[in-house]
């Protein structure tokens, strides 16, 4: 069973149909990790400053925006959480616009794509919106929020749902200026047009995803399997389920049994709020703990063994 | 982050106050949909806690790292320190392993250690929901001598107080994360335990 990855509703109007989210691909690639060549253990990454030659910690860092070059302006937790946090867990339609009009004004540059899964009371709704959209031949624009972020998506109907789509927003799309393309359109004789039009009929055919391979994968895969050497773990054997609720409902039962005897008890008892214990203070009692018994215990010792 | 030991229990309204659980520190992290638990002094937790497998269906999002403890119950539900050792020795079918989640370090696959706790603490409540093995801890907001009374009932030894308004921070935590002992008051502690459990409180 496939795991959703967000919860939450399709909005437009006063239309809401919870779904669910799902990635609709993963990354193929193998993945590696980083070994000492030595003893073929996990090496850790030290955070290094060039300036002062030395190995810091991650709470020596702040965080920097550089807005000019070489130049930074440090930003705070402060400011991060200042910044009005978006939880709310809605796909919110803003526009249906023609799918062909979307596809050439930037809903091509996909950044994730997701299949929706509606609950099942708002199936009715979610394939209505669906079949109005592919008979329409329209394209739901929305917002939604992922990881914090507002994230501008298109709503296509697909196979059996929807497809969700995120979509880069306009100012991180490039410009195509930075191309060193012909100002002036290249002239194409009627011969020329023939012989590419006759060249791409004879490879025309159906496209079929499931003939595509990466062909490199399968031979590294192929490679390591072959060093594995056939050693496959046991699956082990599954418990109980445990029901670690029923310790949860244990701890509130004696937190409020606590907290009644406290009111009820002896009314006038002392409150039991201590200030915060100083850390400092108490290594220091410990300290002189420590000294006093080292005082004694030579003394002690030499009887024993005497 | 490691906790800082001090004298006693306290209160005060910057911290958060749970159960020192009697278990394993563990961090779980769910990557693509795959989850690897790194625990203290195990070399492959996944392997020695299987059933934590769970834990996947019960996120909401994917690149996700979490702190928190692995516990081994016995059949009445009871944290059981012979049974979390039988299982650390190698025996994957020694009692009922849960775990109990207390800190959110990576949600999205980012980093969110930069966060204070209350904000980390309100955003792994939304994406942890409770399953049978899994749970977010819960806790209460200052009254941490109060904590303490109850958990002395319930024959636990330790209260992990974690300051709501710190980051998350790698190494000795400071002031961040305490650790206060619990002197359990009578040695009838489990009989109480048994008796609440039997109240219809779980239904």
């Amino acid at each position: 069973m496939a795991r959703s990855m967000w919860r939450g509703a399709i909005q437009f109007g006063l239309v809401t149909i919870p779904v669910k989210l799902y990635l609709a691909t993963e990354s193929g690639g193998i993945g590696f990790n980083m070994l000492h060549k030595e003893d073929l253990s996990r090496i850790q990454m030290k955070i290094y400053c060039p300036v002062d030659d030395e190995v810091i910690s991650r709470s020596d860092t702040v965080r920097g925006y550089e807005w000019s070059k070489g130049k930074y302006v440090v930003i705070t937790d402060e400011d991060l959480e200042s910044v009005p946090l978006k939880t709310v867990r809605s796909i919110e339609i803003e526009a249906f616009v023609p799918t062909d009009e979307a596809e050439e004004k930037g809903a091509r540059f996909v950044k994730q794509a997701y299949y929706l899964e509606p609950d099942e009371i708002g199936r009715k709704a979610f394939y209505l919106l669906k079949s109005v959209l592919a008979e329409t031949g329209k394209t739901a624009i929305c917002k939604i929020v992922l990881k914090d972020r507002e994230q501008l998506a298109a709503l296509n109907p697909f196979d059996k749902t929807m497809l969700l789509q995120t979509l880069h927003w306009p100012d991180e799309i490039r410009s195509l200026e930075e191309l060193n393309l012909p100002e002036e359109e290249i002239e194409i004789k009627p011969a020329e047009r023939k012989m590419a039009e006759q060249l791409i009929a004879s490879m025309g055919e159906e496209f079929d995803p499931g003939q595509e391979r990466d062909e490199y994968r399968e031979a590294l895969m192929q490679v390591i399997e072959a060093k594995i050497a056939g050693e496959k773990p046991v699956p082990a054997k599954q418990s109980e389920p445990t029901k670690i609720g029923d310790l949860m409902a244990a701890l509130e039962a004696s937190v409020a049994a606590a907290r009644e005897t406290r009111r009820t008890g002896a009314a006038k008892a002392e409150k039991a709020a201590k200030p915060k214990p100083a850390r400092a203070k108490a290594a220091s009692t410990s300290t002189r703990k420590r000294k006093a018994e080292d005082e004694e215990a030579p003394a002690a010792r030499r009887r024993k063994t005497a | 982050m490691q906790a800082t030991q001090v004298d006693a229990p306290f209160d005060d309204a910057d911290y958060f106050f749970e159960p020192w659980w009697p278990g394993v520190r563990a961090f779980a992290l769910a990557e693509r949909g795959r989850l690897r638990l790194q625990a203290d002094g195990l070399a492959d937790a996944t392997a020695t806690f299987p059933e934590m497998g769970e834990l996947l269906g019960q996120l909401g999002e994917d690149g996700v790292v979490l702190d928190g403890t692995l516990l081994v119950l016995d059949d009445d539900g009871r944290p059981d320190g012979g049974l979390l050792r039988a299982r650390l020795g190698g025996d994957a079918t020694a009692g009922r392993p849960a775990y109990v989640a207390s800190d959110l370090l990576w949600a999205g696959g980012e980093p969110v250690t930069r966060r204070t706790f209350r904000v980390r603490r309100r955003w792994l409540e939304a994406l942890l929901a409770t399953g049978d093995r899994v749970t977010v801890g819960h806790g209460y907001v200052g009254d941490g001598t109060l904590v303490a009374e109850a958990l002395a009932t319930l024959g636990i030894d330790g209260l992990s107080a974690r300051q709501l308004s710190a980051r998350y921070r790698g190494g000795p935590a400071g002031a961040a994360w305490l650790r206060a002992p619990i002197i359990p008051a009578e040695p009838r502690a489990r009989p109480t335990l048994a008796l609440i459990l039997r109240l219809p409180l779980a239904d």
